[in-house]
């Protein structure tokens, strides 16, 4: 599958300083976007991109292309990245817990066709496997990897006690994985 | 409401990975699953196979204007070498021209052709404070790696890789505390990486764990 991020990787394990350049370039907008809307503020996305992109550097030779395209395993480093900042934050932004966007964008720039195409197809996926479950655990599981909430800062929100939505969530999860894995 | 109990030990190996994965836990259970991930491959995976099931939601990312900080990361990455003095820097002209004896006594004496010099590397962890220092023959394939010193976490192992043209991460082996001796075909410029891998080495053809250093073979 053609993927241009994977390639950049590659480029980047072999020290390769010029690529480290062009992966800025396709990939900065994405994650800035990723790390605003975990970290709710971008001063704190700014600090915390520099030390996805040094992780990027560091890390890239551990990337396995058979196990998944280039964005997702960026997306995930960023994610780490801003969940390790959530988690060692003591207070928490009320803004956080707001509510969910919905909103789905399909199309990533430097993407081929048929990478697109096989995304859109993960995408329906995905979509269908979270329509099976019940809204309120569906809506919990896409804000705890869109926002970062924890079990307590969930339970908090939907008003319940933090055993009943552990519960509920790894139901879901348990759930989620065996519709996604079918 | 708890139904812990009914969770067979894989289900509960897994759903770990998952809450660790979207961040569910919280600080104290989450740093633990993040130091776990580091140096335990089968965890490792599991984490990432939740990473990947769950990857179309990156596209409810938006985008967003990125400020530029690619002069700070560079310079990060990349802080400017301080010039190395040159091996003949600080000798008198007196030992200068002795060298240069030495030298033409050299070439003027018949001897047998020189082996090809040695390569080096020096992989730098500034975290850990480890440094290694790698030394390669071309001609016997040997490959000396300094003791790695302080020594890896206990339970997990540094594992030495080449990363050859093609990006793809090749395990040299694992280093022992004490200095290895390692045999490979290298060749100049090409990288080494140092990760930090569980007991007897990455369950995978690449590194599970994190890569803590790189450097050029040169």
């Amino acid at each position: 599958m053609q993927d241009e991020i994977s390639d950049l990787l590659r480029r980047l394990a072999r020290q390769d300083r010029s690529a480290l350049r062009d992966l800025y370039q396709h990939a900065a907008p994405k994650l800035t976007g990723l790390l605003i809307r975990m970290l709710g503020d971008r001063a704190e996305a700014e600090d915390a991109l520099q030390d996805v992109f040094v992780k990027l550097w560091q890390r890239a030779a551990t990337f396995d292309p058979d196990k998944g395209s280039g964005m997702s395993w960026i997306c995930a480093i960023a994610r780490n990245q801003a969940l390790d900042r959530l988690r060692a934050r003591s207070a928490r932004r009320s803004t956080r817990t707001d509510e969910l966007d919905e909103s789905v964008h399909v199309a990533d720039p430097g993407m081929s066709a048929e990478a697109t195409v096989m995304l859109r197809a993960k995408m329906q996926d995905v979509i269908r496997c979270f329509d099976e479950l019940p809204t309120e655990r569906s809506q919990a599981v896409k804000a705890a990897y869109l926002q970062g909430l924890s079990y307590q800062e969930l339970a908090d929100h939907h008003s319940v006690p933090l055993n009943t939505m552990r519960t509920w969530l790894r139901r879901a999860l348990i759930s989620l994985r065996e519709c996604l894995d079918r | 409401m708890n139904d812990d109990d009914t969770l067979s030990p894989q289900d509960a190996e897994d759903l770990l990975a998952a809450e660790y994965a979207l961040g569910l836990l919280d600080p104290d259970a989450w740093r633990r699953a993040q130091q776990r991930a580091e140096v335990d491959g089968a965890f490792a995976a599991r984490v990432q196979a939740w990473e990947g099931r769950l990857a179309p939601l990156n596209d409810s990312f938006p985008e967003a204007p990125p400020p530029d900080l690619l002069p700070r990361i560079e310079a990060e990455l990349f802080p400017a070498q301080p010039s190395r003095r040159t091996w003949f820097m600080g000798l008198g002209l007196g030992t200068l021209a002795a060298a240069a004896l030495v030298l033409v006594l050299l070439l003027v004496i018949p001897t047998t052709p020189p082996a090809p010099p040695s390569l080096q590397a020096e992989l730098v962890d500034e975290t850990r404070g480890l440094t290694l220092f790698v030394d390669y023959a071309p001609q016997t394939e040997a490959l000396v790696v300094s003791a790695a010193d302080p020594a890896p976490d206990a339970g997990s192992v540094y594992e030495l890789w080449v990363i050859d043209d093609t990006g793809q991460p090749r395990s040299l082996g694992l280093l022992g505390d004490a200095g290895t001796l390692l045999q490979a075909a290298l060749q100049a410029g090409q990288t080494l990486a140092v990760s930090l891998e569980p007991e007897g080495g990455s369950p995978e053809p690449v590194p599970t764990g994190p890569v803590l250093a790189t450097a050029l073979l040169n």
